[in-house]
């Protein structure tokens, strides 16, 4: 059984079984693939190098977008100019953190120093956005309802399973910020 | 937002220096502050993470960056900066990457949320 984070003299330390370990990695591995950039064949090199991206358009898919949000809320016109500016860096950050966290968890302690931990609560919170989409969390209703999910013997399709590793994640996360609350306070 | 059971919120008003704070934003004087930083309430991120990111990347104090979160919880959006536009425009793209739902928008538009970044 995994272990929550706690802070302690080694610092912000947790426990994974292997197979925690596994699903993460597939979590992590998914989350990656939806946001690394298409490379266009013709894409101008000297635009790819400063991290501008002249043709990307807003994500129709609803994950992509809660990870990659417009910047304005009534303009999309000005959104998009945005995005082209910056969404390419943004990318890159978050499948940063992605890969940091998978890092960790090739390392038998999982002992993170604060930079890590905050890495793995990015990648973690991406995961789990990534996963409320797919669940249809909406609202605090749909969250509660998913939350009541806890039982891996109720783990029957596709959906309850997706709950379940949602409540996992979450767990996970808060057990990290917590840890990483109590590292903050003690500086 | 999302609270799970070991959520405590802030009754520890332990006050935090405020030097990313300051040194953010208090180079602006008044005409140059007209673009807020929103910050929109989703069912997914963590109360207690919302609190972490304005805190440890404002520099907030745990009291005010747990009063923000509130804010953002309660009433679905909260200003929690303010500034000239490309600043606030980066702190966007930060609050992105750390996965909250936020917007930039005009000072004058907005119709509700006080409890700015420096009020």
């Amino acid at each position: 059984m995994a272990k929550a984070f706690k802070y302690g003299l080694k610092g912000i330390t947790g426990h994974l079984e292997p197979a925690e370990r596994e699903l993460l990695r597939g979590l992590i591995d998914d989350v990656i693939s939806m946001l690394e950039p298409s490379e266009a064949p013709d894409q101008d090199p000297l635009a790819a190098l400063v991290g501008l991206d002249m043709d990307v358009r807003q994500p129709t898919d609803r994950a992509l977008l809660r990870l990659l949000p417009n910047v304005m809320k009534d303009d999309d016109a000005g959104s998009l100019e945005f995005r082209q500016l910056t969404e390419r860096s943004l990318r890159e950050n978050k499948i940063g953190a992605l890969r940091a966290a998978a890092m960790g968890l090739d390392r038998k302690e999982l002992t993170l120093t604060q930079e890590e931990a905050r890495l793995w609560s990015m990648a973690l919170n991406d995961i789990r956005l990534v996963l409320a989409e797919r669940l249809d969390i909406r609202d605090e209703a749909d969250a509660d309802h998913v939350h009541a999910m806890q039982d891996w013997s109720q783990a029957e399709d596709v959906e309850s399973y997706l709950a379940l590793v949602y409540n996992f994640t979450t767990w996970l996360q808060e057990s990290l910020v917590q840890s990483m609350m109590a590292s903050m306070d003690r500086r | 937002m999302t609270t799970t059971v070991a959520t405590a919120i802030g009754v520890d008003v332990e006050e935090r220096t405020e030097t990313s704070e300051q040194s953010s934003t208090a180079v602006l004087t008044a005409p140059d502050i007209p673009w807020n930083l929103v910050v929109w309430n989703d069912p997914v991120n963590l109360m207690s993470y919302v609190s972490f990111v304005f805190q440890s990347y404002f520099g907030y104090p745990e009291a005010k960056a747990n009063k923000l979160m509130l804010e953002v919880h309660r009433k679905g959006r909260s200003i929690v900066a303010h500034g000239a536009k490309e600043q606030v425009e980066q702190h966007a793209v930060a609050m992105h990457s750390y996965g909250l739902w936020a917007t930039v928008e005009k000072a004058s538009s907005a119709g509700t949320g006080k409890g700015g970044a420096r009020g």
